[in-house]
């Protein structure tokens, strides 16, 4: 084992984990030390298993066993238990990245705030679509302190978003609405999912709508360009559709994520760039601890 | 194909195809994903998306999932060694991933041979139940997934009733829950539901397909279904033993009848819609044993062991109205032609 | 004689139709004459329903609640009901405040393939006592096996009613027949149908739904809708009398009424213009037609092309936001042509 490497543990072997999983097997800062579950014949279990990974199915019993395997925990269960996994980490003293709705922690998004971040001992992945619109939000938020109104929509893969997506589109709304308005200060915020059946899988698409009295357009495009180059260093598939265009009395910028395609299917961006969000803040994590400068 | 062995599957296929393969062209340049793809139903799909690449060009590629890989090679040797041919070896219920250009599924997994299903029930069971899970499980994370054919069975109606002429798929009843004949019948109604499951959680495209019996090179001999012993039976020289009531009503489609059918079906069916596939036309197990005798010149005794049970007298022949005209489907070797062949292959490969 | 439930959404499809600029005076006079007339149930809202004024789908001259506030005033007799799309409104931020503002009943919608994101507003709305309807948008998209199967997921999540919203004007009777009788025929609630105009099939298609067993039909004064338009409510009372269905409306007053919303509610009377047929052909939601006409003019581009790309794609309602794309796109090819 690298001594360099951070170690991290997955609760969680749904889609979400999985998919994480194969991500920390690439990553040159984390080492995936166990990949927790409840059934040891779920898919996730089986594929983790057939990467020799080390794997066990009885939950946060297995990281409150042995917490000296564990510098990090993400935790891709649900809001409900993480309700439950929080505060017995947070006595562990073992960093937890919450991918659940659950939001004790502090929101982050990687572009936006990663550094501040690193000194929380909780940190909330927010939502899919907040992943996605927040950093553009965000870059006009820093062109212009008096945005009046941003609104995000994000379209996704019918087949992508799962029973818990579905039962949760209030909860989604709200958090990505939080999202925006704290991280881009715009005095009202709205957002809005829409899911989309159509054959073969659309990728994800998010627009930004903002309203601004005068809007510098020069700038904005500069700001956006930046963020979004930011973004591509931990989210390869993020793209600008259209840039930053003035029309109709408000300012409209699109963007699409294409999944990396490692567990989950690529035109599922939207469980892609909250894993991918994840894995950055892990590796900062990684990076801080062990003095790592990037070059 | 000069092999004594394939040249009744060539004129099989070129009957088949006939003049219009573009019936299939949804497959050119696809990849076909069988699970039991070494099975009756998966040698006979590869033999028929062989033929069509070919001598059509379809470039459809093949990936043949099976348990039993290694015997393969001397069932169908043809196939085995074909660059477009993949087979893979594995136990459909450790299945986690299939490869990501698979665009077409066809779930043929499960053993029919109704011997099994009373001697390793749990097996049986555990096959389809977890292993369609398992297959219908990665097919969810495939990008470009176009359709999946789930093979089910004419078993699942549970038996016919003796009024009604043909069952359609409309027919509710099902298996007997307390029968140990009822394992393999609601194991696969199980699936069917499952698939139901999937494809509303997933939006899976599924259609399900309800098979009745067959007849046709590939299937062996030693299956304990009647047409295949009393072939068996007048091959060995006879006599052809009835056993059971000889007035039970049987149908059988030709396997290359089957092929069409399947294919088409997993082309053009609708997900969510369940498709009948057999033979509608009946026949009972005496003129059955009459018709495969009516084959040699030298005519072999057919004996009947009379069993006084009326209860054992049994109709299974399907109403194939469905798949006839949504799908313009035909029968196009009749039963006395099914024999022939099937008898001629036989005689080729040397039984 | 077979009664028939008629809902009145002209101050909500009709929405559409004025860029959701519907005043509080036209809210207050179309909702006296309503009532008047005895249409049992008014729909009033944002054209995308309850939390819908955005700038994707365009904003509201007024805040749902108020909106809500003066048609509670005006209506006596007749229900007022809204209409809500998950994704677009919550329980805590719309539905809750609508209810407690006396809304009786509620339309929840999805598209027609996503029939479960509406469990837990159906289930907010009959756990507080309301009407609770299901609606399928979009429906000619897809199989009417699959909408008997979405229809059934609404049944089971409480829904006493399903509504299939021909949302983009695209049925001919025909596929009101099948996609209606499949409904009507295994569900074990009323079926409804809400047709638009956009191939003149409005009031036929009505005519087929009851035929097939539909209970519930949607009409809007003058057809005062999406694109072309919906059903004219006062010839679909008329027609519905002829062939002897009740509907409890008084047909003289519901045809006053529909006078009363020309003058007060239409600057010009919905017609077939020649984008609505395309618009029907392509099977673009109704909704989009006015986006549509601005980005095409903005863009120089001919709104037909528009819509064409936008059916290609496959759409859904609340996908306004690629209009622009769309047109964006339209226009770098042509100049790259």
């Amino acid at each position: 084992m690298d001594s360099k490497k951070l170690k991290v543990a997955i609760l969680g072997s749904g889609f979400i984990g999985t998919d994480l999983l194969i991500k920390i097997l690439r990553s040159k800062y984390l080492d995936c030390t166990l990949f927790v579950g409840r059934n040891l014949q779920s898919s996730g279990m089986s594929k983790a298993v057939s990467l020799g990974v080390a794997v066990s199915d009885r939950s946060i019993e297995a990281i409150a066993e042995n917490p000296k395997n564990f510098e990090l925990v993400f935790d891709a269960t649900s809001a409900h238990f993480h309700q439950i996994h929080a505060p017995i980490l947070k006595k562990l003293g073992i960093i937890a990245i919450d991918m659940t709705p659950a939001q004790v922690g502090g929101m982050c998004i990687p572009a936006v705030n990663l550094k501040e971040c690193l000194d929380k001992d909780n940190v909330n992945m927010v939502t899919c679509g907040g992943q996605a619109s927040t950093p553009i939000a965000y870059a006009i938020g820093q062109v212009h302190k008096d945005v009046d109104y941003i609104e995000v929509i994000s379209t996704i893969a019918s087949r992508s978003a799962g029973p818990a997506t579905r039962a949760n589109m209030d909860e989604y709304i709200e958090t990505t609405e939080k999202a925006v308005k704290v991280f881009s200060g715009a005095k009202k915020t709205k957002a809005v999912l829409v899911l989309n059946p159509a054959q073969p899988c659309i990728n994800m698409q998010t627009t930004v709508f903002a309203k601004i009295s005068k809007p510098d357009m020069v700038a904005i495009n500069i700001a956006v360009d930046d963020i979004v180059k930011k973004m591509q260093k931990y989210v390869p598939g993020y793209s600008l559709v259209i840039s930053p265009t003035y029309e109709n009395n408000r300012v409209i910028t699109m963007v699409r994520v294409q999944g990396a395609g490692d567990y989950l299917p690529s035109y599922a961006g939207n469980l892609d760039i909250i894993n991918c969000a994840a894995i950055a803040t892990a590796e900062e994590y990684a990076k801080r601890k062990y003095g790592i400068q990037e070059y | 194909m000069t092999n004594p062995m394939t040249h009744v599957l060539l004129k099989d296929c070129i009957e088949a195809i006939g003049n219009s393969p573009e019936r299939f062209n949804a497959l050119k340049n696809e990849t076909v994903f069988i699970s039991g793809g070494t099975g009756f139903v998966g040698t006979w799909i590869a033999e028929m998306l062989a033929y069509l690449n070919d001598h059509y060009a379809f470039n459809t590629k093949m990936i043949l999932l099976s348990e039993h890989a290694f015997s393969f090679s001397s069932k169908a040797p043809h196939l085995a060694t074909r660059k477009d041919v993949a087979i893979v070896e594995k136990d459909v219920r450790n299945l986690i991933e299939l490869p990501r250009e698979v665009t077409y599924i066809i779930h043929a997994a499960a053993n029919p041979d109704n011997r099994q299903h009373s001697s390793d029930p749990l097996k049986v069971m555990d096959v389809i139940s977890r292993g369609t899970g398992a297959v219908l499980n990665a097919a969810s994370r495939l990008p470009n997934i176009k359709n999946i054919l789930n093979i089910s069975s004419g078993l699942i109606y549970g038996p016919q009733p003796q009024d009604m002429e043909c069952i359609p798929e409309t027919a509710h009843g099902g298996p007997d829950c307390d029968s140990i004949l009822s394992i393999y019948s609601e194991a696969k109604r199980y699936a069917e539901t499952l698939c139901t499951a999937y494809r509303n959680q997933f939006k899976l495209p599924i259609v399900t397909v309800r098979p009745f019996a067959f007849i046709g090179p590939y299937q062996l001999l030693d299956k304990p279904w009647a047409i295949n012993n009393f072939i068996r039976d007048s091959l060995l020289g006879g006599p052809i033993r009835i056993l059971g009531d000889e007035n039970t009503v049987r149908s059988y489609m030709y396997a290359s009848d089957m092929a069409v059918w399947l294919l088409t079906i997993l082309i053009n069916g609708k997900p969510g819609q369940s498709y009948n596939v057999g033979s509608p036309n009946g026949i009972s197990l005496k003129q059955l044993a009459e018709c495969i005798a009516s084959h040699f010149p030298a005519t072999p005794e057919i004996v009947h062991v009379p069993v006084n049970k009326a209860a054992l007298k049994s109709r299974f022949v399907p109403d194939v109205a469905l798949a006839q005209k949504s799908l313009a489907l035909t029968i196009t070797v009749n039963i006395n032609e099914a024999i022939k062949r099937t008898m001629m292959w036989h005689k080729d490969r040397g039984i | 004689m077979k009664n028939i439930l008629i809902t009145d959404p002209t101050l909500r499809d009709g929405s559409h139709a004025v860029g959701h600029q519907i005043s509080a005076a036209q809210i207050a006079a179309y909702c006296k004459a309503a009532d008047a007339a005895g249409i049992p149930i008014v729909e009033v809202g944002h054209g995308n329903g309850m939390g819908a004024s955005s700038l994707q789908v365009g904003l509201s001259l007024l805040e749902d609640g108020e909106m809500l506030k003066i048609a509670r005033e005006n209506l006596t007799t007749s229900k007022l009901e809204i209409f809500v799309l998950p994704g677009f409104a919550t329980i805590n931020k719309d539905l809750k405040p609508a209810l407690e503002a006396g809304v009786d009943a509620v339309r929840v919608a999805a598209h027609c393939t996503e029939a479960d994101i509406t469990e837990r507003h159906i289930s907010f709305v009959r756990e507080k006592g309301k009407l609770a309807y299901g609606c399928l948008m979009m429906t000619h998209m897809v199989s009417k096996e699959t909408l008997l199967e979405e229809a059934r997921k609404m049944e089971s999540y409480g829904a006493q009613g399903v509504i299939l919203m021909d949302s983009a004007g695209a049925y001919l009777p025909q596929d009101v027949k099948e996609k209606v009788g499949i409904l009507a025929e295994h569900l074990n609630v009323p079926v409804g149908f809400h047709a638009h105009n956009n191939l003149s099939m409005a009031v036929a298609n009505s005519v087929a739904a009851v035929e097939a067993g539909a209970s519930i039909l949607d009409g809007t004064a003058k057809g005062f809708g999406a694109g072309a338009g919906n059903t004219p409510i006062e010839i679909l009372v008329a027609v519905l009398e002829k062939m002897g269905y009740s509907t409890g409306i008084d047909l003289y007053k519901v045809l006053d009424a529909s006078d009363v919303a020309e003058k007060e509610l239409m600057k010009v009377l919905p017609s077939i213009k020649p984008i609505s047929v395309i618009s029907g052909l392509a099977g673009v939601f109704a909704g989009f037609s006015k986006h549509v006409e601005r980005v095409a003019t903005e863009y120089k581009l001919d709104p037909r092309d528009i819509f064409f790309e936008l059916g290609k794609r496959k759409v859904v309602a609340g996908q306004e936001d690629l209009i622009v794309e769309v047109a964006i796109q339209l226009s770098q090819k042509r100049k790259t042509q």
